[in-house]
């Protein structure tokens, strides 16, 4: 007998998602992270000082990085924000020790100085991870995670179609209620947010399409990389010097030109090659929370005369405005406090939903085995997996901060030691559940999640000056809310791991042994 | 806040207009059919003016993002109360657009 086409999807859509669902909760879950990188990254450098831009910011900058980098190449300037208040500059320096040939400082927001704080990669390390993962070249990395992506988008619309009842379960999640409540908690979270998820997925899959399918554009700018890249994504193209001394032009009336000409838009960067050189340019690009788009605008003038040479993305061709349309909306750096809330939430509910989707695949498989009266070693490994991906990650994610407050401030690498104490905690999770059983596993990571999470802002309190009662008292609303933050994923974190634990003892011999941390982890969501 | 009350008591209309959850909220599993086409009627168009706020707040662009964030947000809110708390999840459809009114005002 031929299978129905519903049913052909369901098989579909059960192996698209379990088979990378371990990767896209990663990806969904730093990702989500990821919307908060620069208030991660304030957060792990307590030395810096909440300072507002200084009026004529722009000078002082120019100015310091004539003292820093005074025979660099070229420098780039990423001018301070409300919620990432310190510049963030970089300049070539081919002596550097990575890899880039590339020092980088943050400067007072006020008068330029070098601020020195500890080596961190802060929330920076979350936004990489969830495209380039680690310990992998990035190109590979990527292609693994467009791979994943294309399979989540299958799992997505065969999910869709095999959900016979879209409508009349709409609102409906039934607790306590075994493997009916993982399905009601993976159709929820799925169907309530479904256009996030769509958007998400397919936005994610054109971040990367000049990787993937990059056969168009290859044709069209007959392999001229630089050229392509000066104009999708308005970097300047590289001028030699000439070898001829020649005074910088004054930074302030190119910044005065350019909230011109985008009707009172922001600078967000400034890029200068060949600065003190005859052949300088200056390149100023519009600060991107400013727009959905993410065709960045930018302004390019002669480094000497301050004559403007070209200016980028104020007509952006259709495709290429579609393009920066869907990129702007993946990244949401647009979004303000209310919809930076909201992108959040989606992206929980992403991060949920393809938990939940693991988890009812080793639940309802164990149930089928056990009816068979066998357990296989398919369904165990699903079920260790499960543990060490799902609540192993907010272990290793807690650990990550954790090594940022204890790691001492001058170590040497201490940037990568943070990043490989992450991974070493995630090992561990990994490892663990050998040594458990399923229950008791699930338990215990979540709880140590939890217990790591919320005892961070007391650690705050013992080793730093940024504690809570410092930051709500100066008004330091990014420190402070990523501290309360911290506090209630703790509290979720271990609301979860108890109802785990009460679930285990009200049911003892429970068949269901994976039944109990999904009617839970939905109570906590 | 009316860009989030409109959805949530829109929402919360449907799905009283649904035996199951009637059930859950009112513990009578009928509905007189007069009261469901109400219901339905009232769902739908608090829900076909749920947009509005949030374009008036953030234009045509950001607007309509920020409708899909809201349709979630409350949809979330409403199952999750529903499934543990469904009086007050009831309740809060007739609070929160009235608190949004005086917020607005």
């Amino acid at each position: 007998m031929k299978p129905g086409f519903r049913q052909s999807m369901a098989w579909l859509h059960t192996w698209s998602g379990l088979l990378v669902g371990w990767v896209l909760f990663a990806v969904f879950l730093t990702g989500t992270a990821a919307y908060l990188r620069p208030e991660i990254s304030l957060w792990m450098r307590p030395e810096l000082e909440v300072t507002r831009p200084g009026p004529d910011i722009a000078p002082r900058l120019m100015e310091a990085m004539a003292r820093l980098a005074p025979s660099s190449q070229s420098w780039t300037i990423g001018m301070p924000t409300a919620r990432d208040p310190v510049a963030r500059v970089f300049w070539r320096d081919p002596q550097a020790p990575n890899r880039r040939g590339s020092r980088d400082a943050a400067l007072h927001p006020v008068t330029g100085e070098v601020l020195t704080a500890r080596a961190t990669r802060g929330g920076e390390f979350f936004y990489r991870f969830h495209f380039d993962l680690h310990y992998m070249s990035p190109i590979v990395a990527r292609w693994i995670v467009s791979a994943c992506a294309m399979f989540m988008l299958v799992a997505i619309i065969s999910g869709i179609i095999t959900h016979r009842r879209i409508f009349a379960d709409f609102f409906t999640f039934r607790p306590g209620k075994g493997q009916r409540s993982w399905l009601d908690g993976h159709a929820v979270a799925a169907v309530l947010a479904l256009p996030y998820h769509l958007m998400i997925t397919y936005t994610g899959l054109v971040t990367l399409m000049f990787l993937t399918m990059p056969w168009g554009a290859q044709l069209a700018y007959k392999g001229d990389r630089a050229a392509m890249n000066a104009d999708i994504f308005g970097n300047a193209p590289v001028t030699r010097p000439a070898g001829r001394p020649a005074p910088l032009v004054e930074i302030g009336p190119l910044v005065e030109e350019a909230a011109r000409r985008w009707e009172g838009g922001s600078v967000g960067r400034i890029t200068v090659q060949n600065p003190g050189d005859a052949r300088a340019t200056i390149q100023l690009v519009r600060q991107d929370s400013e727009r959905i788009s993410f065709n960045p605008q930018s302004l390019l003038f002669d480094g000497t005369t301050g004559v403007l040479i070209s200016a980028t993305g104020e007509a952006a061709l259709p495709a290429a405005e579609t393009r920066g349309v869907m990129y702007g909306l993946h990244v949401g750096r647009f979004a303000g406090p209310l919809l930076r809330g909201l992108f959040l939430l989606s992206g929980l509910a992403g991060s949920v939903m393809v938990a939940t989707g693991c988890v009812l695949w080793a639940v309802r498989t164990r149930q089928q085995a056990e009816k068979r009266g066998r357990v296989g070693f398919g369904t165990r490994l699903v079920e260790h997996l499960n543990i060490a991906a799902i609540a192993g990650l907010p272990v290793a994610m807690a650990t990550f901060f954790w090594a940022n407050r204890l790691l001492p401030a001058q170590m040497e690498g201490r940037a990568e030691w943070e990043i490989h104490l992450f991974f070493a905690a995630w090992g561990l999770c990994l490892l663990h559940p050998l040594l458990r059983s399923g229950r008791r596993a699930w338990v215990e990571q979540l709880g140590l999640g939890a217990l790591l999470f919320a005892l961070l802002p007391v650690l705050n309190f013992v080793i730093t000056r940024r504690h809570l009662g410092v930051t709500l008292a100066e008004g330091d609303w990014i420190r402070a809310g990523f501290d309360l933050g911290l506090l209630a994923l703790g509290a979720a974190l271990g609301a979860v791991a108890l109802l785990v634990a009460q679930h285990e003892r009200t049911r003892p011999g429970t068949r269901r042994r994976a039944t109990a941390p999904l009617a839970t982890a939905e109570a906590a969501e | 806040m009316l860009g989030l009350a409109l959805p949530y008591a829109g929402f919360t209309a449907l799905c009283l207009a649904m035996e199951r959850h009637h059930e859950q909220v009112l513990g009578r599993r009928q509905i007189p059919p007069g009261l469901q086409l109400v219901l339905r009627l009232v769902g739908w168009l608090l829900l076909l003016a749920s947009p509005l706020p949030c374009l008036a707040l953030a234009g045509w662009g950001g607007g309509s993002v920020l409708w899909c964030g809201m349709l979630t947000a409350a949809a979330l809110l409403l199952t999750l109360l529903l499934a543990y708390m469904p009086r007050l999840a009831a309740g809060l459809a007739l609070v929160l657009p009235m608190l949004g009114l005086l917020l607005a005002s």
